[in-house]
Parts: C-alpha cells; structure tokens; sequence
C-alpha cells in the first residue's frame, strides 16, 4: 500500500505516514501469526475435548484411514525408495573416494533415517498429499454452507470433520513412517549392492540404533501426524470468498503444515539431544 | 419468542447490519424482505448464532444466543431448523443420510425408526424412492425439497427458510410454498421465510419485515405494508420501479 498525499484521508506529512505503514507492515504479519497459532491450539484443544467427549465415527475414521494410509502408500514407497538410494549412492561414493571402507554405510544409514529423514520426509509427503485435500474438501463445504447445515443439525465441526482426519492421520503418519524406513533402507540396501558390491548381510546393521533413535522417530512421527491435519482443517474451516478462497487455503494448508513439520523437526532434535546430553553415558 | 436486539454487523469495514431491533413472537410466520445484498441471509444466520454480532444480542427464550458455549449452542440448534439458499446438502451422503442426519445427531439410533420416518419424509415433498440417490444427481427444486425435508424432519419449533424459492421455477416454487404452509399449519411453527417471491409469501406470513442496506426500514401485518407510505417499501411490495431503466 502506497502512502498518497492525494487520498483524501490520508494524513499529510511522508514521515508520519511512512513510519505508521511500517508499523503497519511489522505488526499485521506478527498479529496475523499469533491469532493463527491462537487459533491452531484452541481448534488442538477442541480436538481432543471432542475426542474425550465426542461419540466415535468408526466409519468416517476408517475412511479416513484408507485416505491418508493406503493411498499414501505408493507415494511414500516411491518417494522414501528413490531417496534411500540416492543418499546411499551419495554416501558410498564419497566413503570410497575418501576411506575406501563401505562396512559402516548401512548402521549410520539407519541411524540418519530413524532419526530424520524417514519422519520428517513421510510427514513433507503427507502435508503435500493429504493436507492440501482435507482444505480443499473442508473449504469446499465451507463454500456450499454445508459448514453451517452440520452446525445446524447440532453437529459442531470439530468433532464432525476434524476429530477423524486427526485420528487418522495420526495414526497413519506413525503406519508410514515405519514403512517409509523400510522401503528406504531396502531400496538404500539393493543400491549399496549393485553399486559398491556390498553384502546385504553387512549393510544391515542394527550396532547404532538404540532406544534414542526409536523414540525420537516415533515422537516426531507422533507430533507431524497431530499438526498436519489441525492445520488443514484450520485453513480449510476458514475460507472465505468462494472458490478462490478454497484455492489459497490449499495452498496456506500445504505451506503451513510444511513449516509445521520443520519447525517441530527443530524442536524434538534440540530437546531430543538435550535430553540424551543429560542422561548418564 | 425471538428478540433481535440493536444488532450491529461490519465486514471489512463496512456496515452489513445496522442497528436492527425485531421482536418475533412465537407462532408467528415472519417474511424478511428487502433488495440482495441488503444483509437478510446474515440476519437469519446471526440469529442461528452462525455470525457473531459486533454490536447487540439475539435472545431465543431469553437465552442470549451469542453466550451460549459450543455443547449449549448445539443443544439450542435441535430446536430450530434451517433451510440454506443453496440447499448445503452433503455431498458425501445420500438423500435418506442427509434427511436422516438431525434425526443422527439428536441422538436417535433405532435404524428402522429413521427409515420409517425418511420414508415419510419423502412422500410429504412429493419425491418418493430418491433416498438412494445423490445430491449430485438432483435437480434445483428436489435438492430444495429434500433440504427442506431436513431441516423439518425434526419438527423444530422454529424454522428459517433463506430464500426457498430462488432460481426455481413457479411449479416447483408453488410446491415449496404448499410444504411451507403444511409445515406451518400442522406443527404450529415459528418461522422467519427470506424470499424474493412477494406473492408467495404474502400467503404464508403474518408479519413482514424489510431490511434496506442492512437497516430495518418497515416491520408489521399485512394491512401495515400494503397502506405503508414508504416508496422503497411499497415499490418493493408491489414489484414495480419508479426509476427510468437506463439502456
């Protein structure tokens, strides 16, 4: 927005004016995210309320479960397949210019999957797939008023709408995350093979991974499988303005669930290391 | 009773509502009217407790509403139904799921019971045998119907219809009348009827009310509106323009 001594209005002066716009400019995006975080956590608090509360749709959960599982399941295997055997390729090809022993390849690989990547790229995966269309299919009813007919058929849609796609979610966001492991040390383990000569017998190292590496996988499965769909549904409860509005939902949902998912990344493997720091060796 | 009490509503920083004040006794059938855009589907939904007001309360019973927690507001919602001005059928449900849906949520769980009533339901709007089918493959007047058979199929004391009639054609919107007028007649309703169709509501409303630029501009019977002095009132109320139409 551009200050204009012609607007009527508009107070004279270019100082005043340019110092209120950024203001303006430095608070709107400040206001904007606590009132979005505000709004995320009571919709998380609503959440559970209801699932506490609420009566259990087995159907709509197990609908819901079909969605975000099976058919998230080529896409993952693709998607964790080809990264298992570009890292390992990567990773094998440096070992051997630099040290020339590949016999520590598939322990460290393990390691790094469990405690990264095959979390945090299953829930990028997710947020791409899954969350886009619960705020296309949530902002679409919003649309068509069927967001109000359910309210007023007493049916609040938190419980309705969210509270499956939560369950869901969470529940499938921890299935695929295994899986995800899985397809990528195997693909990781083949390409090692074929690559480098490597036995699978000696690719397959269990020595690095302790309860440490379990548990910070499942917890970061655990924290992206409740933040992806909170933030879907949020954006798609909240369109406005007809199907363009659906639009920049599926796009705010994607972006946002994304940042989510690197933000809680950042947060679980700094406590997740504090905590291993503290523990006695 | 309904009282609107000095409601004000703004949307980006314009005045949607403004200052209306509406007393709506029980039994009684109220027709809102005014041009589109005039602020009536918000009124109806502020009164439901879908908008929250910036100014003012609505009182349902001498209940404020607008207080109400979400478990209190949805207790209040099994006694008021709602017909949408785009039917807001689910999409994901079939005709007898969307009908059978407030019978769900009040809890009622003997199957046979709801499909019973499901069946009766679509004999009274004239569109037997459809239960199976979907919204998608309705047209305008049965989707109309069917959301009217779900917003009575409780038999709520109070209904709101929000434009029943618009885009249909004078058939079907003769029918949606004679469905309103039952309803009325046989269940002793509280109503308030948005619609476009002056003629058709003349028949089923005790009272009018007309918003123009989200201020009530005329509240009262039949005899008031038809002597009311108000050109914007009685141009509407008449359906005819004083202005030159502009080619």
């Amino acid at each position: 927005m551009s200050a204009s001594p012609d607007i009527p209005g508009r107070p004279s002066g270019r100082e005043p004016s340019n110092f209120r716009e950024f203001l303006s400019a430095l608070g709107e995006p400040i206001l904007y995210l606590t009132r979005t975080f505000k709004e995320l956590v009571e919709m998380f608090g609503l959440t559970l309320y209801y699932m506490a509360r609420g009566r259990t749709r087995w159907r709509a959960i197990f609908e819901q479960l079909h969605e975000v599982g099976n058919r998230s399941v080529i896409f993952i295997a693709v998607t964790l397949g080809f990264l298992g055997m570009i890292l390992i390729y990567q990773a094998g090809y440096q070992a051997e210019q630099i040290t020339g022993d590949l016999q520590l390849l598939g322990g460290l690989f393990l390691q790094l999957l469990l405690r990264e990547f095959a979390p945090t790229i299953t829930a990028m995966m997710i947020a791409t797939r899954v969350a886009t269309g619960m705020a296309a299919q949530i902002g679409s009813m919003v649309v068509t008023e069927q967001v109000d007919a359910l309210q007023m058929c007493a049916a609040p849609p938190v419980d309705y709408l969210v509270v499956p796609r939560f369950i869901a979610t969470t529940i499938m966001m921890i299935v695929l995350t295994i899986f995800a492991v899985l397809v990528s040390y195997s693909a990781g383990a083949l390409t090692a093979l074929l690559s480098f000569g490597l036995n699978v017998r000696t690719f397959i190292d269990l020595s690095f991974i302790g309860w440490f590496d379990l548990i910070l996988c499942l917890s970061k499965a655990l924290a992206y499988g409740m933040a992806v769909p909170i933030i879907a549904c949020h954006a798609g409860l909240n369109v406005s303005g007809g199907s363009e509005g659906v639009g920049r939902a599926t796009t705010n949902a994607v972006v946002n669930a994304s940042l989510a998912v690197v933000i809680l990344d950042f947060i679980i493997t700094s406590l997740g290391y504090v905590a291993l720091s503290l523990l006695p060796s | 009773m309904i009282r609107i009490e000095n409601v004000t509503k703004y949307h980006e920083g314009r005045v949607v509502i403004d200052d209306v004040t509406l007393t709506i006794a029980d039994n009684t059938n109220v027709g809102l009217i005014g041009p589109g855009g005039c602020g009536k589907s918000v009124l109806l939904k502020i009164v439901c407790g879908l908008i929250k007001p910036d100014k003012g309360r609505v009182l349902i019973d001498d209940i404020d509403v607008h207080k109400l927690k979400p478990t209190e507001l949805a207790e209040l919602r099994f006694r008021i139904g709602m017909l949408f001005q785009n039917y807001a059928l689910f999409d994901s449900m079939n005709v007898a799921d969307n009908i059978a849906f407030p019978l769900r949520q009040a809890g009622e769980t003997d199957e046979e019971l709801i499909a019973e009533k499901v069946k009766q339901a679509l004999i009274d709007i004239s569109l037997p045998g459809i239960g199976e089918r979907y919204p998608n493959e309705l047209s305008g007047g049965m989707k109309k119907r069917v959301s009217f058979a779900r917003a009575v199929i409780r038999r709520p004391p109070i209904v709101f219809y929000d434009d029943p009639t618009a885009g249909l054609d004078p058939v079907t919107s003769s029918k949606i009348f004679i469905l309103l007028r039952k309803m009325q007649h046989d269940h002793n309703t509280t109503s308030v009827t948005i619609s476009h169709d002056i003629e058709g509501i003349k028949d089923i409303c005790d009272r009018f009310a007309m918003l123009d630029r989200g201020r009530l501009i005329f509240e009262g019977d039949r005899p008031a509106i038809e002597a009311c002095e108000d050109s914007l009132v009685s141009q509407f109320w008449q359906g005819y323009s004083d202005d030159e139409l502009n080619v």
